[in-house]
């Protein structure tokens, strides 16, 4: 095997070239991810400063040990888990069978059912007749109000739609169908084993979503011990900027002191949350990647 | 059969199609509809009937309780993260003085506005909103719909004694805290100890000591002020033998606008009055071109940090953390340059400059409106306003700024009401951090009267210093504040914010390009042509109608 092609001159330019694109996307990507490591063990003064831009400065770990001994960071750790893990639960007991159903040519009205999901697509009842459905529904200040208003995604519906049509042959489910299998069996027992790749993926846009979702947490929940941990980050880094331009606004010496105490912690505080936040959605991403390429391919390349 | 499916699906779908526009004519109507209803049922009344005989029957109009049989109320307030509310001893103190306890609800500080407005739109309302920070357009809005309940009646009918002595005693208050409409809907922070209308400028002391300028030599003219800002620049005061020293630092001008503003006669970066009555609109006024041209001139002298425009407040910071700065704003110096309070770096004196005998100095109104509202959904607003009142008293602000008595603080001398600190229990790692725990008055605006007897004998050294170099270099130049504290009508208040969309915008803009030298100070009748025609006159006109409303009411 050692005859090996020649390269022509224009391939390894071609080569050349790609190794360079390559590198720049990479520095683009991972420049950020290091900052941010490294920033969350400097001393904030050279990251305010600005002295600190790749490489940790003034190695501190009082970050982490303050976000390891705050108690809201980790209600909010726990209170996010458990959002991320029942309403994905949730996502995707209605967004499969739904999909499932709306992938089946033989299926009454499908085209009708279809219109009035794509209709909730373009159309919504704006935030404040939104929060009033919620409320009247009982369900503010409660974990549900994060997890049933979004429970169906119409997008992940589509993609999950055009998965079942483009890898569940319709001879499949005539077999089935010759045998004696009735519809609800044939979903569970063959399209259910059939489908891994197109239910990982729905669980991590759906995951995903929920980890980094705040801003339903800041409108539906009123009790602080039940922030999920970005609304805990959110305040980390809001009370910061607003005491940072703020103090000028304060309305006394007290106030101000306050204020200023607030924004050195939060200073400190920032860069060593956001890691903690992100790790887990980093960490779980890698198992999930090959899933996700499968099954995002598949819908679109040939639906 | 599968074509019949399909034909049915299909035409069900060309169904919608046909009808997809009326459907969403309809959907939008009923939206429409559905909104106004909401509009419409919350705005029942316009004037409505504040309290009832029978409210009023179980107050007592003086001493504690405030009422016979117990009651419950609910408010709502920014929580800051320090305690529960219904875990402060501050209320629960409070709740058995009065005999009136509450149910809490209690959005962040960050989230609170966002919150406020939610609660508005869905009309379920708290009884009462403490800490609030209501905007004037709020209570225009919502008072007139009948939402936010008239206070006046009751205050004046003594169900707030000590409020209205303070109202009788300062016409001005009273005036501010009036709507145009003539009612009063919010009470206020009125702040008695409040001096900076912005937050100081301070000298690095490090620096002056360096250089040998004494504190009595601290610039008073805007040359003196170049002078030793030149020397900031070239003579290394900070002794690490590299320039980088910043005589002049900055976040967009906006923390050191209004003190240079003063040198050239003008009190307010934005709508000010002069001693005659008349409104002014800082940015055509002719002073306002020299203080670009002298900006200009620190700028291109490298004077003024090069970064002002581009930098956060904590980049700022940063540099001061690291003794680059040598003069700064903040509201101690010691925030910027880290560490403890100390007395080492002196206050900006204000600086004059040829055109003016001496320089304007402007100081806080010492009033912030929208600080506690009643709402139409509180069945006790008499007692209500009660419990409010006493905030408005010595023993009840003292309540409420530092905790019952003996947690934090013990009284040394009842007649002149001098205290001492208590030490500081060992979980906390400061007296604020204590404090926060005791009261919900910690960085929230509170209705309450704070008077200077409220600090008496807990002043330390360095708060004595900051007395005196506010006695010295900003009340011994004869400040005022900018303009009253006055409400705008909802009319004048939308023109305006359509005005100054677009015009803040230039003005903003056009103030960086002059300072940098982007665009020469000749373009100067040409940007006043432009604010003129952007309508700067029709804004003074409002704010003068607005003041001369006030003045005479």
């Amino acid at each position: 095997m050692a005859a090996v092609i020649k390269e022509s001159r224009s391939d390894r330019i071609f080569l050349l070239l790609n190794y360079v694109y390559l590198a720049i996307a990479l520095i683009c990507v991972l420049y950020p991810l290091v900052y941010i490591v490294s920033a969350s063990i400097s001393s904030p003064t050279y990251v305010n400063s600005g002295e600190m831009w790749l490489f940790p400065k003034g190695i501190t770990f009082e970050g982490y040990q303050r976000v390891f001994e705050n108690q809201s960071i980790w209600q909010g750790y726990a209170n996010t888990i458990l959002y991320t893990v029942v309403g994905t639960l949730v996502n995707l007991l209605v967004t499969i069978p739904a999909a499932y159903a709306l992938s089946r040519s033989d299926f009454v009205g499908r085209g009708f059912f279809m219109a009035m999901f794509l209709v909730t697509m373009f159309f919504s009842g704006g935030l404040i007749p939104t929060y009033l459905l919620v409320k009247n529904l009982g369900l503010v200040n409660t974990m549900w109000a994060l997890i049933l208003p979004g429970a169906a995604s119409v997008w992940n519906i589509i993609v999950a739609r055009t998965f079942f049509q483009s890898t569940i042959p319709k001879e499949l489910q005539e077999a089935a169908h010759i045998d004696g299998c009735t519809n609800l069996r044939l979903f569970w027992k063959i399209v259910i084993p059939l489908s891994a790749p197109i239910i990982a993926v729905m669980a991590l846009f759906y995951g995903v979503g929920h980890w980094n979702s705040y801003f339903n947490a800041l409108v539906y929940l009123n009790d602080e011990s039940k922030y999920p941990l970005q609304m805990v980050l959110r305040q980390i880094l809001v009370l910061q900027e607003m005491t940072g331009s703020g103090i000028g606004a304060a309305t006394s010496g007290e106030a101000a002191m306050a204020m200023n105490q607030r924004a050195d912690s939060a200073a400190l505080l920032k860069y060593a949350v956001i890691i903690v936040s992100t790790l887990p959605i980093i960490a779980v991403y890698p198992f999930l990647q090959r899933y996700f390429v499968q099954g995002v391919m598949i819908g679109s390349v040939k639906g | 059969m599968k074509g019949s499916f399909r034909t049915h699906s299909g035409s069900s779908t060309s169904f919608f199609q046909r009808f997809k526009a009326p459907r969403t004519a309809t959907l939008v109507l009923s939206i429409v509809l559905g909104t106004s209803l909401l509009a419409g049922c919350s705005s029942g009344s316009s004037e409505p009937q504040v309290g009832s005989a029978e409210s009023a029957a179980n107050v007592n109009k003086e001493g504690f309780p405030i009422v016979k049989e117990k009651i419950t109320l609910s408010m709502m307030g920014p929580d800051v993260g320090m305690q529960n509310w219904k875990d402060m001893p501050a209320f629960q103190e409070m709740e058995k003085l009065s005999n009136i306890s509450f149910k809490f609800e209690n959005p962040p500080l960050d989230s609170f506005e966002t919150k406020k407005n939610l609660v508005f739109a869905s009309g379920e309302y708290p009884d009462i909103f403490y800490a609030s920070s209501l905007t004037q357009a709020d209570e225009v809005n919502y008072g007139s719909q009948g939402i936010l309940l008239p206070l006046e009646d009751l205050i004046d009918n003594g169900y707030a004694p000590n409020l209205k002595k303070v109202l009788d005693e300062n016409p001005a208050i009273r005036k501010s805290i009036t709507t145009p409409d003539g009612h009063i809907y919010s009470l206020p922070v009125i702040n008695q100890q409040s001096i900076w209308y912005r937050s100081p400028m301070w000298y690095n002391g490090d620096f002056l000591e360096a250089l040998n300028v004494k504190e009595a030599d601290l610039p008073k003219t805007t040359e003196e002020l170049y002078d030793l800002l030149v020397r900031f620049r070239d003579e290394d005061p900070n002794g690490n033998g590299k320039k980088d020293e910043i005589p002049l630092a900055s976040v967009k001008l906006d923390d050191v606008r209004s003190w240079l503003l003063g040198a050239w006669g003008i009190y307010g970066e934005d709508i000010y009055n002069d001693a005659n009555g008349k409104v002014h609109f800082a940015r055509t006024e002719d002073g306002y071109r020299e203080f670009l041209t002298y900006m200009n001139r620190l700028w291109s002298e490298k004077l003024l940090d090069h970064e002002t425009f581009s930098q956060t407040p904590d980049q700022k910071k940063a540099k001061g953390a690291s003794n680059q700065l040598g003069l700064f704003q903040d509201w101690h110096a010691y925030f910027t340059h880290g560490g403890k309070p100390t007395t080492k770096d002196p206050m900006f004196i204000p600086v004059k400059s040829d055109a003016v005998d001496k320089p304007a100095v402007a100081i806080h109104p010492g009033l912030s409106t929208g600080a506690f509202a009643i709402t139409e959904s509180n069945p006790a607003p008499e007692a209500s306003l009660r419990w409010v009142d006493y905030m408005y008293s010595y023993d009840g602000a003292m309540l409420f700024d530092k905790g019952p008595e003996g947690l934090i603080y013990e009284t040394v001398n009842k007649e002149d009401h001098t205290k001492k600190w208590k030490p500081l229990p060992s979980e906390y790692n400061s007296r604020e951090d204590y404090r926060g725990t005791l009261t919900p008055n910690y960085g929230t605006p509170a209705p309450t009267l704070l008077s200077p007897d409220l600090q008496k004998g807990l002043k330390e050294d360095f708060d004595l210093w900051v007395d005196k170099q506010n006695e010295e270099k900003i009340l011994a130049y004869d400040p005022q504040p900018p303009f009253p504290i006055l409400y705008l009508t909802p009319e004048e208040q939308s023109e305006i914010s359509s005005l100054r969309a677009d015009m803040d915008t230039y003005i903003q803009q056009m103030e960086a390009k002059f300072v940098t030298g982007q665009e020469p100070l000749s373009g100067w009748d040409n940007y006043l042509a432009t604010v003129k025609q952007m309508g700067s006159d029709r804004i003074i006109e409002i704010y003068q109608a607005a003041y001369d409303r006030w003045k005479n009411s």
